[in-house]
């Protein structure tokens, strides 16, 4: 347990590309720790985290067009991805085999979310509508309505009741999963938001965006609870801890900064990536971050617990 | 454009409108140069000057911008690059003036100088998915399907709700990709048929003449052969849904009927 924040490792040269996507997923079964990474080399590749260092276990190859995002189911068995090549694809982290392949139709699939029971993952698209496909049936199940513009980015609260979106034009929406209802609609930012994560306990949702702004708002009562600022361009990624007490974002002006949730300040600024920080994601004990960009590396944070 | 001379002129480097401003201020100072007696701020008085020229820079540029975007939009392409160019040199870190002059070159075939003008767009603005777009265009322009094909996917990455970027330009970029990748296989094929026949494997043994063998191994010549001139005779195309077949060539001549329609245009972007 360390007690201040600092990088622990790198892995240069991840990647033949970019990187534009990471997830940091925990095995129920093994307890093993695995992470993803998706690359605009069209390649994902699974990483073993153990003994503070990165080993390769798969390099998942199937997409045909470069990786936009990845997500690790909450028991830590599979995985799915989508890639400009409109596919979303659901692989086994054990064997490293494709199990599904869902043609999500031209341009219809961005970045995805499993549901917290893992049953369903959840995309972006188009037309504003949000698309939820069955993992086991490999098929679009429903949609959800936003009546908006495409959609960037998606995140299921914890508790499994809500579902909010953040639009290329700002707009952001918070759908009752329940009754698929359109609860909210925000007006949070005049730019893209490419990120949004709610916190564990599903109160507050966290959106990032091209403005270079974090908000926070309370989602029950939909108000703004606040607005951070301290990144020079757009903030690209964003995610809270399992504590609840932090949250991390990144951002094209190269740096990973961390933020304190109560305080809402900015308490350490990562600045060791050459190029733009695509994503950031902690790790299931709030111990870790990773993040990854264009410089093709992916670094590990150590946090103070 | 260049001059064919083997000793280069003088100043060529130089804007011309520079060399006057700067023959002009020359004048200036002169006539009102300091008698020996008083005293001058020089350190105070250049930094007043380079402030002065700074401003003076980006006024001019963005003047000899707009002449730019107009000489081009009534087809008068060089002399849009001539006063593009000489913006540059005033504002040589302004992203704008290179995507622009890049469009322009890509207009006028200049392929090459194409490319390299985006990729200054690209290097002063990485976030600029227009940037992305015109160097894409100008690399696919080059023949690099490749680096076109990653262009357009930075673009799309950088504002994926642009329809265009999508349904013209990587679709595009993507099956000239899949279609180059596909040709290239069937050169290797066509080369190990070839190879084949002149080494056949069959011959490599000694026969007894009198037997069936023989009558065998010059059917299995035979049969290869007929395999390599069929592979010559085909040819690689990519039907509407992106699938790769082989066809006889000459049996389907319409294939260029899929090409998008290249829209050439000019436009002053992002301001």
């Amino acid at each position: 347990m360390s007690t201040q924040y600092s990088i622990l490792f790198k892995q240069e040269h991840a990647h033949d590309d970019a990187i534009w996507t990471a997830a940091w997923g925990k095995s129920e079964s093994d307890g093993s720790e695995t992470i993803i990474t998706g690359s605009l080399d069209d390649m994902v590749k699974v990483w073993k985290w153990s003994d503070e260092k990165l080993e390769l276990q798969w390099t998942l190859e199937g997409h045909q067009l470069g990786v936009v995002s990845v997500d690790i189911s909450h028991n830590g068995s599979i995985a799915a991805s989508s890639s400009l090549d409109a596919h979303i694809r659901v692989w086994d982290l054990d064997s490293g085999k494709q199990i599904k392949s869902m043609d999500a139709g031209p341009v219809d699939a961005w970045s995805l979310a499993f549901s917290p029971d893992s049953k369903h993952i959840a995309t972006g698209s188009h037309h504003g509508k949000v698309n939820i496909f069955g993992v086991d049936s490999g098929k679009k199940e429903y949609s959800l309505d936003t009546r908006g513009k495409f959609i960037l980015s998606i995140a299921y609260s914890p508790d499994g009741k809500y579902l909010a979106s953040g639009a290329i034009d700002g707009i952001i929406n918070i759908f009752d999963i329940a009754t698929g209802k359109l609860l909210h609609t925000l007006e949070g930012h005049a730019m893209p938001i490419r990120s949004l994560t709610f916190s564990p306990d599903s109160q507050l949702l966290v959106t990032a965006s091209d403005d270079g702004y974090i908000k926070i708002y309370d989602v029950q009562h939909a108000n703004l609870a606040a607005t951070l600022s301290g990144h020079g361009s757009w903030v690209l990624n964003v995610a809270f801890s399992p504590d609840n007490t932090h949250f991390v974002s990144s951002s094209s002006d190269k740096s990973v900064k961390v933020w304190d949730a109560g305080s809402r300040a900015c308490i350490n600024t990562f600045f060791d990536h050459q190029d733009q920080v695509w994503s950031v994601k902690y790790n299931s004990k709030g111990s870790k971050i990773i993040s990854a960009g264009d410089d093709r590396s992916i670094h590990i944070y150590d946090c103070p617990m | 454009m260049a001059s064919f001379g083997w000793k280069r002129k003088v100043g060529e480097k130089v804007s011309k409108s520079a060399v006057q401003q700067f023959k002009a201020e020359a004048e200036k100072t002169e006539d009102a140069g300091p008698g020996p007696g008083n005293e001058v701020d020089w350190l105070h008085a250049i930094k007043r000057r380079r402030d002065i020229l700074l401003e003076d820079c980006a006024a001019k540029s963005q003047r000899l911008k707009d002449e730019g975007a107009v000489l081009a939009e009534h087809g008068r392409h060089w002399e849009a690059i001539k006063k593009l160019d000489e913006a540059i040199q005033l504002t040589p870190d302004n992203p704008l003036l290179y995507e622009m002059k890049s469009q322009v070159l890509t207009i006028l075939q200049e392929v090459f100088p194409a490319v390299k003008a985006a990729e200054m767009a690209v290097k002063f603005r990485p976030l600029w998915w227009e940037g992305w777009q015109t160097l894409g265009r100008a690399q696919l322009n080059l023949g690099e399907v490749d680096l076109a094909v990653r262009s357009f996917q930075v673009a799309i990455h950088l504002c994926p709700s642009e329809r265009t970027l999508w349904q013209e330009d990587l679709e595009w970029a993507w099956r000239l990709q899949k279609q180059h990748l596909a040709t290239k296989e069937k050169t290797r094929q066509e080369e190990e048929a070839k190879e084949q026949i002149l080494h056949a494997p069959e011959l490599e043994r000694d026969y007894d003449f009198e037997s069936d063998e023989v009558l065998a191994a010059c059917v299995a010549v035979a049969e290869r052969q007929t395999r390599y001139e069929e592979l010559k005779r085909t040819a690689v195309v990519i039907d509407a849904e992106g699938n790769i077949r082989n066809v006889l060539a000459g049996e389907e001549g319409s294939e260029d009927a899929a090409t998008p329609l290249q829209e050439q245009f000019v436009k002053v972007r992002g301001l």
